[in-house]
Formats: C-alpha cells, structure tokens, sequence
C-alpha cells in the first residue's frame, strides 16, 4: 500500500513538473460540472478573434497564445457558454454547466450509438453507474427495481445466488422468453437461467446478467420500446438492456479507488405470524409414544400447550410449550461482502482502467452462498490520427454452493422449518446424520427432510468460469465519414455437481449428477457512419448502415448415477447404474441494418431504421419458406421549446412518437426437422432407437412479430426544477409461436404454430424535481408509475387454454387465457349457492367439508401497477437517499398457507380449539342451510379440506415496501488536503427494510419459486431477508 | 472510388448473410434416420411395456378385475370397480407416443426404403400386436390414422370402429404371415423377440389370427371359424420355443427392466386374489408363483388368498386383522424380477385355442390332447423365469390325472387353464375372459363403485381427447356408447354365442 502512495505522488510530481515547460501555451482538462466526466469536442476560443482549438476525447486542449492577457471562450452544444480570463495561467481546468436552456443530454441507444436525448422519439431510461452501485447487490440488475417506470423487476425466493425476472412493459409472448436481451459494451451476452424450481421442487441456478459487476457498470440504458430497440431486430421483442462499463475516463492521471460494502441479511421473521399455543399432535391429542411422535410428523394438531413432558420423534420428553421461533434457530445471519479495487489511468491517447471485486455472499440458508470474482480490463486508445480503439473484457469466476431446493418437500429444508409444529425446536434434529451417515428422520414421511441434512447432506454446487470481451477500432476516413469494426465474445463453462445423498429418506441408495455446460457467443458488427450539415448547417443528417453476425454454440454434458455403491463415496464411478448424454446446439443470425436520422434546426427530428435478420434456426436443406425477415422503424420528435417562446417557465419541452416491428423466438436450433437418437444402452447388445420429437416440428415456423407504437412528452420547467416524462405505449404481438393441441393419437404432444397473440398497453409517468436547492442543503426527489395492462388475445386454433405451470398442491395453476389477463392464477374454488353461501357435504362424524368446486380464475400472477419513489437529501457532507417501491393489481397463491392450514399452524386454525368450531352453511345433500359444531378433535379433517381449495388462499400480492436507504457522509476537503486521498465516502446502507403495507399474510407477496412465465406461486422458497451494513469509498 | 469499395464491400458481406445457414441448422447429435433394426429393438421393448402403464392398466386395474390380485389399497382402482381417469387411460398414454408412434415411422421407413417384403411382414405383425391390445381394451381407437402426426400430419385422428379394425388386423396378419418362410427376416438379432426367425414369426402371425379369430365368437361366429380355420391351417406356435416374449434384464435403465417387475419393486400391496389361489390349489405353479408376505412360506398350506374388494377397514372388521402379511402375494424370488420375461403369447395359449376349435367346430383335432399339451406347456413354460421354477414331468401328470379333460365343461376348463397360463399379461386375461365369460368370476360391490357391482367391460379414454380431438372422439362415443367403464367393446356383445 504505501508503495502504491509513493508512486502515485511521484506521478503526481511529474505532472506538475510538466507544467512548468508549457510557458506560451495554455492547457488544461474540461470536465462536466455535475458528474465530472471529460468533455470532449468542446470549443475553445480567443474572445473577438477566430482563433480556436477543441478539446480531444478526454477533455484535454492546449492553445497556444500570443498575449497571455486574453479572454478564452468555451462553448460546447448543451452547455453554457464560460469566459476564463487567462491572467498568466497556463493551466486552466474548466468545469462546464449544463445549460439550463435546452435537454442537451447524451445517452447510449441501441447498437451504442450516443445520441443527445431531444432527438429520441421514443422512451428511454438511462441510470449511471453510481445509481446501480449506491446499494450493492448480489445480482446487479436488482438495483433497477423500483427506479425505471416501466421495467418490472421481481427477485422471488430463489435465495441469494438466484434469478431475478425482468419485464419490460409487459410480457410479449403467451410461453417463450420474455426477458430483454443484455448488451454489455455492444455485444448480446447470454442471460440464460441455469436451472430453475418447477412444481415437483428444484433449486435456482442463477441468470446470466448476475455475472456483471455493479461497481464496474458506468451507466445502464434500458430500451424499453419498440423504436428504441428496433436495430436489434429479431432479438428486440422484449425490449433492450444496454450495459456500458467504465474506462479510465475522467480520471486525471494515475487513479485508485477501493470500494468495499459488508452487509448482514436477516430473515424478516416479521412477515410470519404463526399460531405458537398448540403443539404437535393428532386430533386434539399429544403423542403417546416416539413412534407416534415420529409418525404425526408436522402435524399440529395436538391440545394446548400445557408445559407437561411429552416425547417427541427422538424419544426424548420435553416439556410440551413453545419453543420460539425455528426460522430464528435454522436459518444464519448472512452475509454480503463486496471488495473493489479499480486503478485507472488516463494519459495522452491512452486510458485505461483495471478492477478486480470480491463478492462473497453467505446465504441465510445454512451452508448456502456464493463467491463471486471478477477481473474488468477496459483500454481506450488514440492509435493514430484517426484510428481509435477499444479494449473491454471481464473475467468472471463463480462458485455456488448448495443452491437451496424450493418448492416441492423433498430435500427442500424450508419446507420443514417453515412447517415444524411450536413445541419442536428445529435444532433437536441437529446433527442430520446417523451414524453411518444417513439421515436422521424426524418423521415417517420419507419426503420431507430433517433440515439439517438438507442444508448439510445435499450437495448442489457450481462453478462458472465466464469472459466476455470485446474490441472496437473506429477510423475518421473523413470528418464526415466513418467506419467501425467491433467484435465481441460471451464465453462460460459451468461445471456443476448434484448429489442427493446415500442415506436420503426417500432414496436411500442416493444419487449422484455431474454435468458441464459450454456456452459461446460470438458477435461482430461492421458499420460505415455519415453525419454531415446542410442548408447554413440547419438541417443534419447522421446515418449509418452494418452488417452484424451472431452465433451461440452451447453444449451440455451429463453424468447421471445412481445407487451408491460405497456409502459416503460420492463419486459417479462409485453407483450401480450410470448413464451419460450430451446436448449440442448452434445457431447463428446474420444481418444487414442501417439508420438514417434527419434535423432541422434542433427542434424536428426524424429517424428511420430497418434490420434484416436471416436466421439459421429457420434454414434446413430443401426448405422453400424464407428464412429471413425484415424489421422497420420510424420515430421522431418535435422540441417545442426551441419552437415557439415559452416563456421562462418552460426550459423545455419535447413531443414525441416512435412506431416500430420487431421480433422474438424461433431461436431454437433443429426445430424443423424430424429427428432421432439412439437411446439408453440397447438391449442385449443391440441399440434401441426412435424419434426423438415430442411434438410435431414446423418447417414453416416464424419469429412472432411484435408492433409497438408509443408516443410521449417530457419537459423541464422552473429552471428545471421540475421534470416529467409520460409514455403512452400499445404493443401487439402477433404469429406468437404456441403449442397447437395435438391428440396423443397422432403420436405427438404438440405441434408448434405461429398463431398466439398477445396485446399490451400502458402509461409511464416520471416525475422529478428539486424541491429545495441550497448552497447547503437539497433536496431531490422522484417519483415513477408505471402501468401495463397485458391481454391475451388468441391462444390457439381452438382458443383453448395454455398451461404454464402448476403448484405442487396441484389445485392451481397459471393459464394462458383467451380474453383474460397475461398469465390467469386458475385454481380449485368452493362450490356456492346462487346466495354466495359455502355448500358443504357432511361427512360419517357429522363434519361439514367444504365442497371442491370447479377451476375457477382467481386472480393474476403479474401486478399491472407498480411505483417507485426515491428522495436524496444532501446536508453539507451528509447525505440521506431512500426508495420506497409498490406493486399493486397483482395475486399470489400460497402454498404456505395452504400447508399451514393442513397442519395446524396457521393462526385462522386456532377457531374452535377450545368447545369447537360453529359452521353455518348449505348441506349438499338437502340444499338447506345448516349450523353445526365440530368437534376440536374433527378441526384437522375441516381445515384440511380447506386447505386443498386453491381460493381460500389466492391472495392480493399488494406492497408498499421500504426497499433501500443509504445515509452517507462524505470526509471534506479540508480534511483531504493535506492527505493523498481524495475522497472518501462512508455509508449506512439497508435494503428490503420493512413492508408499509402487505396484503398477504405469513409470506413475501414476491416470493414465487422462479422467474419464469407462471408467476404468482408461492411454494416454499428461501424467506425474504432485510440487510443492514456499511460501504466505504475511498478514492486516491 | 473509396465509396464505391465500401459499397462492394458490403454488397458482399450482405450476400454472404445466411451463407452455410441450412447445414448450421441440421442437429450433428441427432440422425435424421436410423437403421430400421434398431427401431425394431425399441419398438419390442415399447411393446413390452413400461413401468407406467404396467402398473396402472395392467396390475391396478386388469389383475384385480380378473381376480389374479386383489388388495386392500385404495388406489388399486380395479379391485374397487372405481374409476381412476389417468390409470384408465394409461395404456393409451404409454402406447401412442412410444410404439404406435415408432411402428408407423418404421412402416414408412421400409416402404421408402424398398426393405425386403419379410422386414415388413415381421413389421406388420407386431404392428397388429399393438393396436389389437389397444382396441380389445377401449373399443373403438384410432387405427388407420394413428401414429401419423408427422408422416400425415394428423393432429386429429378419427376413430375406427372396433370391427373395421378387426378386419384390417387379420388381414395384415394373412398377408404379412404368407410373406415368410423360414430363415433371419433381415432383422436378425435386433430383433430381440425372435432374432429374426421368419419360421417363428410366421407361427406368432397365425397364432394371433387364432388370437383374433375367437375373440370374434359372440359378434361373428362365422367369422370367427372361418379365421380360426384359416391360422389352423396357417399353423400355429408347436413348442414352447415358439412363445412369443421379450428377455427383460434388471437394468441399466428402465426401458431394460419388465414393467411389471418395477411396479414389484415398488409396490408391496398386490396380494393373490382368494379366488386365484382357490384355482390353484393342488397346482405345482402355485408354490412358485406365490409365497406369504408375512414370512415368504411357499407352503401350500400357508398360502391363503385375499379377497377382492375390501379396504383395511372392511378387512380388520372382517378378520380383526390390521394388515395383509398373512396372505400370499406373488412370489418375489421368482416371477416378481426386473428382469423377468415378459409373454406376448404363449404356445400354451395357442394348445388352448385349437382344443376350443376343436369343440366348437371340430376342427384342429383331438381337444383333449391340445387340453393337456396346453396344461403341460403352460407349467413348463415357468422355467423362463429360473430354472429354479422347472416343475417336473410327474408332478404335472399328476396334476393333469386330477384334473383330467372334461368334454362336458370343456370351454370353461379350457378357458379356466388359459385365465391361470395369462396370469401376469393380464391385458389377455381380460380379453379372453370378456369374450367367453370363463372362469365365473364373482363381482364385488364396494361402496361407491361406478359399474354398480358388475365387473367392468373395458377402460376409458384418456380425458385429453375432450380438448385435443373433441369431434372424433365424441363421434366414437356416439357410435360405441359412452365412455364408461361398462361400456361393451364390439366383440364384446351381450349375450352372445359362449
């Protein structure tokens, strides 16, 4: 470390030793005022003369002057004008204000093309890198929740190494991929899921995005529409995600900085409020015995806890009382600690950064977390006149260990501790293991495990080892014309290890999977750029046309075993029956695109894109159909401000519109044929073989298209004190690729067709402002509101519903449903008389049983609303930000609830413990009403009826929730004077602090078990957690 | 001019955009055709069954409606009479994805192929083979248009009317029998069932068409002895090498292992039936197709059936006892292995039929002699499970002295004898006795049974038809009855000829 000080004053040495030789010329660096980014292309002039230099790609400049007595102007588009008087200088930093006249901003849009926002005709969002890094998070991307109108973020209970589903406005297609596609530096990277929960449980194998680095992101732009994405063509359907990371600009000289954040996650206990006053037993009895113990399992229904001694599955007594609170007990304090260290270094044609982070995250779940380094070089280079280059790779290494299982019981540790009954202390059942290494069962359901053996025992582990690089050269064959090379690659191995162990309850003989996952992505454009003025330099054209090649190649090996031969030996070599398979795939696109935009005189813009995609996935020898489509654009916007004089109210204000075609799916290699494979290992001695389609392939399968047209005003008024941004958007989604119901007669599942259709609108509203501006003190505050309503229009040829998935509970499922909202919550209801009244049978015991109705709609899985609200208060040195969040309009179906109702724990079950429950009715047989009294020890057969209907428990998914704060104080500038630091930055940070409102009980209204289509089941994910730490930021 | 090479430059990159697409996407895992022989293999295997569909249609429900086994579990559905929606269907299930599909794509295969008219004979029999299982189970099916989702592109196929299907079955099997001699087929070992035997084949070939033929006894008796007399003539399996059965093995993975041996596996409540065990009695088979669950006693003395239709309840109130450990169940050292044979037919099945010819229309010769050829077949055949199973010459004379022909109750001797030799290919059981009513089986009436205590005359459709083939399939119901499992098959008329 002190080396690093020595050496970095020794720079700083040299650099002021330099300056002393530059007597007739005066230099320096200019500099945006507010984020301190270099300014290139700026003007710089000698007042009332011609003579003039601009600044180069990092705000450098030099002039040389005859009178060191001048006046120098800097003038730069967007900015307001600055006079320096020279006075002898001959170093002059200049720091330039945004000029408050006109939006002059600039943002990154699709294929990385930088253009000032008053040209955009169509919404985009762009967040810069400090905004993502403020709070860190294991998987970046979670940073946006809440921040982009329009941008669905849920995290679900996957555990902290999971997926995250992002949607933006609306999902576009009834069962494909609808999640953006990421470009990080200009190159598509892979955001596939490497595994995820279904009904029968599974664990999350995490997304592709989470490998990115949120200290090494410089900003983020989303795409959300149509026109915005457009020149991704085929791949634009659910809008885009642009990531660009940091260089060494800005920096000047030879840079340090550390940033490092350690954060404690704590189970939010505080959303579970179960019953804790009966304890484990049967029909209103304690058990007798150990092997009655064993057998009643989770059962709940016992008598009021009494304090005697009552024996439990071990054939221990204990006193029969509440023991606290397992989740406590089982589940760590975890942990996040993220290390960054970055060096940057921004000398004449050569910028450069490097980084390296540590991100090592312990899960709340026993044995669970996840290590995370990653390694960013990023170079900028000046090569020759003309020439620029760009260098950007990340290496990536991951280690996950013991994703935890979700969903469905078995070997699911969550399930059983969510479900112990209150008079069983979860850590009795510590260690899981027998003796000879088996699981020591705390019950005779064979499918539920002891905890300990779940979190310990099972083995579900990972490592991904991933590049993603890319380069540009770019050459000025002319001030007007340009050409740009740019090839990138997205490259992983994961090697992955699952092993249910010898011993498991309900596998006794265990088993044993290895696989490893090779994945590449490899995509070049070329472009060749025009922007030229005419007409007194009023009316501009900027254009461009490229090519693009893109090809991912993945294979996945798999080593399956099972019977373990030599307990405790958990190697595939070491089971009884083995088998191995491999999976191939590679598909390429190659494309033509280009785009023309057209100005006049900086209030009317327009500007028309079209890509031509050609797919491989839809080529096969002999095929007579195209395999290629075409995908325009148009968008353009009006700055009225600059228009017509608005007087001093309005700095600016900008209508817009954008219509757009773009694409999704049939990216699916070998669709179109039939084919075979020769399967398992024969039969003595001769191979089996047969087709290896499901459903019946379609040579004539298309990408479904999707329109989108959108139109919307932003402006800025009082001195920009108040900004808003609406979008008004309706998309439509036609040709969708679905399965067209097939009779099993005919062979086959299904077969696919292009014939869904999905529509979806909705507004965006941003609004933001600066209540209070002080020298002292501010305050900003914004506010976003998004609101999608997403219709299923047409399933297929028969209308007939789409399943998306079930709940292990089987008595709800998500539909895609003709005329009903995107993704229906379809499940069991109560059967009730034309007055509303619950319809009973009454069984032999005089029980009232609910009846089980038809599948009725119960709701929908997606909210259509959702908000957020952030402030940042800034009191001299000390900062205060806060982001409060809400979704609302959307439904989740609990499967905790329905499993604390059928043992006994849910609090609604404590009616009628004592001298029973009164239930007033319709008896099914008569049709009359009736009122009776079950019996306490009949409650476990009542409400265990009920718990198997699907509507008692579909409940609001509605939120207000305290998601982020950060209160920071920044060390003065005094105080760093005389030191080499140059800022430090400490912070409190805390995220997912507590719910202001929640409508369902017992669970986290956003705790599906994955992030795929049929969102808006809970079944016994990882709890939801609330962090609380500290970020330090230190920069040299 | 730099213009002009920027424009040809990307002129050419332009026409080079899907340059090599249509080899991209050909899948280098996976043949876009396999050699028909190896079909052959996964198609027997298909034929054989797997675990799915030989626990629910053949164990849970065939073997206890035709009184094999009986249970007091309540999900055996076919020991209460109940209705199980999914069980019921699951032969289709099985079937229609796995061999109806692959038998179609190998019929294709050979005619596109030219394959010598033997691969295509053999082809065609076990072609015959499925769709016959599947039509004497649920009636009327898709036939002429099943299994061609690709070939055809029939997403929907009609249903066949069961007699339509009936005689398009026989005559595949004439035409497909007088298409083989003797010598390999072309098949040669991936033919696992045969090893391509042409001779074998062709004896399997008319045994089915005799198969067939008395099925059709109460709808078409003409019929019937006119295809009986045609597969006599034909020639029918002569020796128990002719048994028409796959070799299972105990792995590596399930396709490998016999599907009833993995439901035994798995599933300990099958017991013998009472009424089984009451057959067996005096019977050198039932020492080595039973034993006591309690204790695995093969003594005869120690194996007590259980009766059919009761639960644990009704069984404890029956016998105060709280368990079926005092019952046999099948013998699970010998015919309970994952890699058991499993019996297409048997040439003991085929002694019975000619001695049922031989008393309803004379023909074939001697009944008495194909009686006791058809008892002594049937005890040998035992020794595919083990050798260990071989029951000895003497002690199946001795048998054969106390149970001797008996001309007077011929059909339900020789019937009876077929009921115990199809024990465990329960799909035949079911069949033979639907269509002769022997033995006398007396039905159960367990509370909240759907066929009203009578034993049930087929299985349902899978519920999937009602949204993915709705107009054929209400159009076979209209024309076969409704799809209950009451509802008599075509060659299952009431009342007729026995």
């Amino acid at each position: 470390m002190t080396q690093k000080v020595l050496r970095l004053l020794f720079l700083i040495g040299i650099f002021s030793i330099q300056s002393f030789y530059a007597q007739t010329t005066v230099t320096g660096k200019i500099t945006d005022a507010l984020d301190g980014e270099p300014l290139p292309g700026v003007n710089v002039i000698v007042k009332g003369t011609s003579h003039g230099v601009s600044s180069d790609f990092d705000g450098n400049y030099s002039i040389s002057l005859e009178d060191s007595n001048v006046v120098l102007v800097f003038s730069f588009i967007g900015y307001s004008d600055k006079e320096v008087s020279v006075n002898g200088q001959s170093l002059i930093n200049v720091k330039m204000e945004q000029s408050t006249e006109a939006l002059d901003e600039v943002v990154v849009t699709a294929l990385g093309i930088k253009k000032e926002t008053k040209a955009l005709g169509y919404s985009l969002t762009e967040l810069k890198g400090d905004e993502m890094a403020k709070i860190p998070e294991t998987n970046a991307i979670n940073a946006l929740q809440g921040k982009v109108a329009g941008v669905n973020i849920t995290q679900n209970a996957t555990g902290a190494a999971g997926s995250s589903r992002v949607v933006i406005r609306g999902a576009s297609s009834l069962t494909g991929n609808n999640q953006p596609l990421y470009v990080v530096d200009g190159i598509p990277i892979s955001n596939e899921n490497n595994g995820s929960a279904g009904m029968w449980g599974g664990s999350d194998g995490g997304d592709g995005i989470s490998s990115i680095n949120s200290q090494d992101i410089a900003s983020i732009s989303v795409l959300k529409g149509g026109a915005a994405s457009a020149l991704y063509g085929s791949r634009a359907s659910n809008g885009v995600i642009i990531v660009t990371t940091k260089t060494g600009k800005g920096q000047e000289g030879f840079g340090v900085e550390y940033n490092t954040s350690y954060t404690f996650d704590k189970v939010d206990t505080s959303l579970q409020d179960f019953q804790t006053s009966y304890g484990q037993g049967r029909r209103g009895a304690k058990p007798s015995s150990q092997e009655e113990a064993f057998d009643m399992g989770l059962s709940s229904w016992g008598p009021k806890l009494d304090g005697s001694g009552v024996v439990q599955w071990d054939g221990e007594i204990r006193p029969y009382s509440y023991v606290g609170s397992n989740v406590n007990r089982f589940y760590r304090t975890g942990s996040t600690f993220i290390n960054t260290l970055a060096l940057s270094n921004s000398k004449e044609n050569l910028t450069y950064r490097f980084s390296a982070t540590d991100l090592d995250n312990e899960d709340v779940m026993p044995n669970s977390g996840v290590n995370r380094k990653t390694f960013n070089v990023s170079v900028n280079s000046k090569m020759a006149e003309k020439l620029t280059s760009t260098v950007n790779a990340q290496y990536i290494i991951e280690k996950a260990n013991n994703r935890p299982r979700l969903s469905d019981a078995p070997g699911n540790a969550n399930y059983t501790v969510a479900m112990l009954s209150p008079n069983v202390d979860v850590r009795t059942m510590k260690p899981g293991t027998n003796s000879d290494g088996s699981e020591r069962r705390y019950s005779s359901n064979v499918y539920s495990q002891n905890p300990y053996f779940a979190a310990y025992n099972f083995r579900n582990e990972d490592t991904k080892n991933r590049i993603i690089a890319n380069t540009t050269l770019k050459y000025d064959i002319t001030d007007w014309l340009y050409i740009m090379g740019r090839a990138g690659i997205d490259h992983y191995t994961i090697k992955k290890t699952s092993v249910e162990p010898w011993g498991t309850a309900y596998k006794p003989l265990g088993s044993i999977r290895e696989t490893e996952i090779r994945y590449s992505q490899v995509d070049m454009d070329a472009m060749l750029g025009y922007n030229d003025q005419f007409v007194d330099d009023k009316f501009g054209i900027s254009a461009f046309v490229g090519v693009n090649s893109n090809s991912i190649e993945s294979e996945s090996l798999h080593l399956n075993g099972s019977n373990f031969i030599v307990p405790g030996l958990e190697d595939i070599a070491n089971t009884e029956n083995q088998s191995r398979s491999r999976g191939y795939s590679m598909r390429k696109i190659g494309s033509v695109y280009g785009s023309a935009e057209f100005s006049w005189d900086n209030f009317a813009y327009l500007t028309i894109t079209g890509r031509n995609d050609w797919f491989s996935t839809l080529s096969y020898p002999g095929k007579t159909t195209p395999n290629d489509d075409f995908y325009p654009s148009v968008n353009g916007s009006l700055v009225l401000s600059e228009l017509f004089d608005m007087g001093n109210a309005v700095n600016f204000l900008k209508l817009r519109g954008g219509w757009s075609e773009v694409a999704g799916g049939a990216d699916a290699a070998y669709q179109l044929a039939l084919t075979y494979q020769i399967f398992g290992q024969g039969h003595l001695g001769q191979p089996t073989g047969d087709i290896t389609n499901g459903s019946v392939p379609n040579a004539n399968l298309i990408p479904y298209s999707k329109t989108e047209t959108e139109i919307g005003i932003d402006g800025r008024l009082f001195s920009n004190r108040l900004n808003f941004d609406v979008a008004y958007y309706t998309n439509r989604t036609d040709n969708d690729i679905v399965p067209v119901s097939a009779s099993e007669w005919s062979g086959y599942g299904s077969a696919l067709a292009n014939i869904g259709v999905v529509e979806n609108k909705g507004v965006e509203v941003l609004l933001s402002g600066k209540p209070i501006l002080t020298d002292n003190f501010y305050w900003n505050t914004s506010f976003n509101y998004a609101y999608n309503d997403g219709k299923v229009v047409s399933t297929n040829e028969t209308g007939s519903d789409i399943g998306l998935g079930s709940a292990r509970s089987r008595n709800v499922e998500i539909k895609q449903i003709v005329g009903e909202d995107f993704g229906s919550i379809v499940g069991v209801s109560y059967v009730r008389d034309d007055a509303g009244s619950i319809v009973y049978d009454i069984d032999g015991d005089g029980v009232p049983l609910a009846q089980r109705g038809p599948r009725k709609i119960l709701g929908v899985g997606v909210a259509p609303t959702q908000w957020g609200w952030a402030n940042t208060f800034s009191f001299k040195n000390f900062n205060l930000y806060m982001l409060i969040d809400g979704k609302m309009g959307g439904q989740i179906f609990s499967g905790t609830n329905t499993n604390l109702y059928g043992n006994g724990l849910h609090k609604e079950t404590l009616n009628g413990r004592e001298g029973g429950l009164e239930v007033t009715g319709i008896d099914a047989a008569t049709g009359s009403s009736f009122t009776t009294v079950v019996a306490p020890e009949n409650l476990s057969t009542y409400y265990g009826r009920i718990s198997s209907i699907a509507e008692e428990f579909v409940s609001d998914a509605d939120y207000i929730k305290f998601r982020q704060l950060s209160i920071g104080y920044s060390l003065p500038g005094s105080l760093l004077d005389n030191i080499f630091l140059e800022k430090v930055d400490l912070s409190f940070i805390a995220t997912n602090l507590f719910y202001i409102q929640r409508s369902v009980d017992n669970i986290d209204p956003e705790s599906a078990y994955n992030v795929g289509n049929a969102q808006g089941l809970e079944y016994f994910g990882v709890p939801a957690t609330k962090s609380y730490g500290f970020s330090l930021n230190v920069k040299f | 001019m730099k213009k002009t090479i920027y424009i040809l430059l990307f002129a050419l990159v332009f026409s080079a955009c899907d340059k090599g697409f249509d080899e991209i996407n050909i899948n280098p895992t996976k043949p876009s055709q396999i050699d028909v022989r190896n079909k052959m293999t996964a198609v027997e295997l298909f034929t054989s069954g797997r675990r799915y569909e030989s626990w629910r249609a053949n164990l849970i429900y065939s073997s206890t409606m035709m009184q094999h086994f009986a249970t007091t579990a309540g999900y055996w559905a076919g020991d209460k009479y109940t209705w199980n929606r999914g069980y019921a269907a699951s032969l289709i299930d099985a079937y229609t994805t796995s061999a109806v599909k692959n038998v179609e794509d190998m019929m294709l295969q050979l005619e596109t192929e030219e394959a010598p008219k033997e691969m295509k004979a053999v082809t065609r029999i076990l072609r015959v083979f499925i769709y016959h299982r599947l039509t004497d189970m649920y009636g009327d099916i898709p036939y002429s248009e099943a299994g061609k989702g690709v070939i055809e592109g029939i997403l929907t196929p009609k249903y066949d009317a069961q007699s339509a299907i009936y005689a398009d079955m026989l005559k595949e099997l004439e035409q497909s029998a007088a298409d083989l001699s003797t010598g390999d087929s072309g098949f040669g070992s991936a033919d696992i069932m045969f090893q391509g035997d042409q001779g074998k084949w062709k004896r399997f070939a008319n045994s089915m068409m005799l198969r067939l033929a008395l099925r059709m006894i109460k709808v078409d008796p003409a019929g019937a002895k006119e295809w009986a007399t045609k597969a006599i003539n034909g020639g029918v399996m002569t020796s128990n090498d002719d048994i028409a059965y796959i070799q299972h093995t105990a792995g590596p993975e399930g396709i490998n292992k016999n599907g009833n041996g993995e439901v035994f596996t798995v599933d300990g409540s099958p017991r013998m039936s009472d009424t089984f065990i009451g057959f067996l009695q005096d019977d050198p088979r039932l020492p080595i197709l039973a034993w006591r669950r309690g204790d695995h006693s093969t003594d005869p003395a120690d194996l007590k059936g259980l009766p059919n239709g009761l639960d644990l309840t009704m069984l404890k109130e029956l016998t105060g006892e709280e368990n079926t450990d005092a019952y046999a169940e099948p013998n699970r050292s010998i015919i309970t292995g994952e890699d058991a044979p499993m019996f297409f037919q048997t040439y003991a099945e085929a002694e019975f039929m000619l001695a049922e010819a031989g008393v309803r229309w004379g023909l074939a010769g001697d009944p008495e002699e194909h009686y006791n050829n058809g008892v002594r077949a049937a005890m040998k055949m035992l020794e595919l499970y083990t050798p260990d199973a071989a029951i000895s010459d003497a002690a199946i004379d001795t048998y054969l002295a106390a149970h001797p022909y008996d001309s007077a109750n011929a059909i339900e001797q020789i019937n009876t004898q077929y009921w115990i030799a199809t024990f465990l290919n329960e799909y035949e059981t079911f069949a033979n006795w639907r269509r002769v009513g022997y033995p006398r089986l007396t039905p159960i009436n367990y509370p909240g049974n759907v066929t009203n205590g009578t034993i049930p005359r087929r299985l349902t459709y899978p519920s999937s038809e009602e949204s993915n083939n709705a107009e054929n399939l209400a159009a076979a119901i209209a024309a076969q009855g409704p799809d209950e499992l009451t509802t008599r098959v075509w060659w299952d008329t009431p009342g007729g000829s026995e």
